[in-house]
């Protein structure tokens, strides 16, 4: 497992375009120390290498073929409702090619 | 007038004609207004107005004809504000409704209101919501937590404001928050209840929740909102029943597990004696309940697994979280930049730190160490958890190894207390089985409940049995008593 600390942790908020304070950083070092503890009783498990991971409880098969019907999707005026920022009938974000 | 009466006896009462919808909304409404445990969101005065207004003729055979109810805030309402307790989502106006709402308008409930939550469910306090903190009715000094993340929908059922309302459970959201405040709390059987519009927190153990104040109660709301939806792809074929016809049908030659270690891990004489009180009652009654056995260290691992797998799970979930298709304006000279600035300002610290556990447990150095490994135990424990479902139909447990816990009590989250009795009802979300916590006792005027898991799409034998418990503890249609402030 990769070392953690602050420089790790601020890599971690900005993979996933967040930031936070620096006290905040410290409060989640600190965690860190909490939750790698409780880790610890999944890690000493060997006998879990041979197990498959659980990604869902149980299989649910959607097989059906829907029926060929036209159905009403979202209008244009529903679909940009919720942005705070559009232009003519699009959400509109800042120049990318500067 | 009407506070604190079940579903099945306020339709008793519009089917006689004693009340209407309106009058019952109206009441419904008023009391939420007065409502001074910070539950809800928004209330829905005027939509619930006109849905009442326009119910004319009962329903004899509807048991939800009528019956006010309210939302949890991280479920999508059609043209009613839905914030999901967050910052980022101040503002927005969904413009659809969750299967599971669009289902209970069908039976013409009426939804009064959204109800506060830790901010998009992430957290079992009650106290991360952009509102803050929620209060446990049954405690009118203020002094003790409800339980989250389903705070406000726990708070309005317990406070009698309506008879039900919807919740949603990842990790324990709707059944610990039921044994703080005297409440049947029910998770499905993952797949049960369509989960379309429901804001995805950890999909793979996220359901709806509901919270009533009995257990036929709770069985009503469920078939009303169980089934498959084509919108919801994770959502069963498996045939749904009618889970109230044979709720008194109880089969005693169906066998009941207590797994001991987690009784152990509990400090409480009073709720531990009370528990083992009910099971003396139960086997006098003659039904078969015996102790069985996980092992100590599996079960301490439940809650890291389950802290890994969540965070891991929402980090990807809310990456549609940019501030750019929904969300308060944010500033940037790069679309980078306004995503950032958005996400910085909308989340609480909390679950940004949660985002963070979660990035971290997926990067490529840490990801079978961390995330995979805890995908790994969570089969291992499903698997002995089926080994003891060979056997036996029903685990039978405490709830919470205590009841609701003041505000700013914080326990040794490195204890077997903690890590096991705190945590087990995970158990549940892992496996994705039913289950149902309801109340087994007061301390202090506090209550505390006991929760009943059964095998997956078990729901009949999982309402049977609670409500067999209920009979035996008396404990239904409690109503948290004094005044609202």
């Amino acid at each position: 497992m990769k070392e953690y600390n602050i420089e790790v942790l601020k890599d971690a908020a900005n993979r996933l375009l967040l930031d936070m304070s620096e006290s905040e950083y410290q409060t989640l070092l600190s965690e860190f120390d909490i939750v790698t503890k409780q880790m610890k009783a999944i890690g000493d498990n060997s006998e879990l290498d041979k197990i498959e991971p659980m990604v869902f409880p149980f299989e649910i098969y959607t097989s059906e073929l829907r029926e060929d019907e036209a159905k009403e999707p979202l209008t244009r005026e529903e679909a940009l409702r919720n942005s705070p920022r559009k232009v003519g009938g699009q959400i509109k974000l800042p120049k990318v090619v500067q | 007038m009407y506070r604190g009466l079940s579903i099945e006896k306020l339709h008793e009462l519009l089917v006689n004609k004693k009340v209407t919808p309106l009058e019952l909304t109206k009441e419904a409404i008023e009391l939420a207004k007065k409502d001074s445990n910070n539950a809800f969101e928004y209330i829905m005065e005027s939509e619930a107005l006109a849905i009442a207004e326009s119910l004319k003729e009962p329903e004899v055979n509807n048991p939800l004809w009528g019956i006010p109810f309210v939302i949890k805030d991280n479920m999508s309402t059609k043209d009613v504000p839905t914030t999901g307790s967050s910052n980022i989502l101040r503002g927005y106006v969904p413009v659809f409704d969750a299967t599971v709402v669009a289902k209970l308008k069908e039976a013409h409930a009426v939804p009064i209101g959204k109800s506060t939550l830790d901010e998009l469910a992430m957290g079992g306090t009650g106290t991360s919501g952009h509102l803050g903190t929620t209060y446990n009715p049954f405690d009118r000094s203020h002094t003790r937590l409800v339980g989250g993340s389903s705070c406000g929908s726990a708070a309005v059922t317990a406070d009698g404001i309506v008879p039900f309302a919807l919740g949603s459970d990842t990790g324990d959201s709707t059944r610990k928050p039921a044994s703080y405040a005297g409440l049947v709390g029910f998770k499905p059987t993952w797949g049960r209840i369509s989960r379309y519009g429901l804001f995805p927190f950890a999909p793979s153990l996220d359901t709806v929740g509901i919270f009533t104040r009995s257990v036929k109660d709770c069985a009503y709301v469920l078939n009303a909102t169980a089934g498959r939806d084509e919108k919801d792809m994770t959502s069963s074929v498996v045939p749904v029943h009618d889970y109230v016809k044979d709720i008194e049908k109880f089969d005693k030659k169906r066998k009941i597990a207590v797994i001991q270690e987690i009784l152990d891990t509990i400090t409480d004489k009073d709720i531990k004696k009370a528990f083992l009180d009910n099971i003396n009652k139960l086997k006098e009654s003659g039904f078969t309940v015996e102790f069985v056995h996980m092992d100590t260290k599996m079960l301490a691992s439940l809650f890291a697994t389950y802290f890994v797998i969540s965070c891991a799970e929402a980090t990807s979930n809310n990456a549609n979280l940019d501030g750019i298709k929904f969300g308060p304006l944010s500033k940037g000279d790069t679309y980078e930049e306004v995503m950032k600035n958005a996400r910085t300002k909308g989340f609480g610290e909390l679950i940004k730190r949660r985002f963070i556990i979660g990035s971290f447990a997926l990067m490529k150095e840490n990801k079978e160490e961390l995330f995979v490994r805890a995908q790994r135990n969570r089969r291992a424990v499903v698997d002995k958890l089926n080994e003891i479902y060979k056997e036996y139909d029903f685990i039978y447990a405490l709830a919470a190894p205590s009841i609701a816990p003041k505000i700013g009590e914080s326990s040794d989250r490195l204890s077997d207390e903690y890590l096991i009795a705190d945590n087990h009802l995970v158990l549940g979300n892992f496996a994705g089985l039913p289950s149902l916590t309801l109340p087994l006792g007061l301390k202090d005027n506090m209550p505390f409940g006991v929760n009943v898991m059964g095998k997956a799409f078990d729901e009949v034998g999982v309402f049977q049995l609670s409500y067999e418990i209920e009979k035996i503890t008396g404990l239904k249609d409690l109503v948290a008593k004094g005044e609202q402030k």
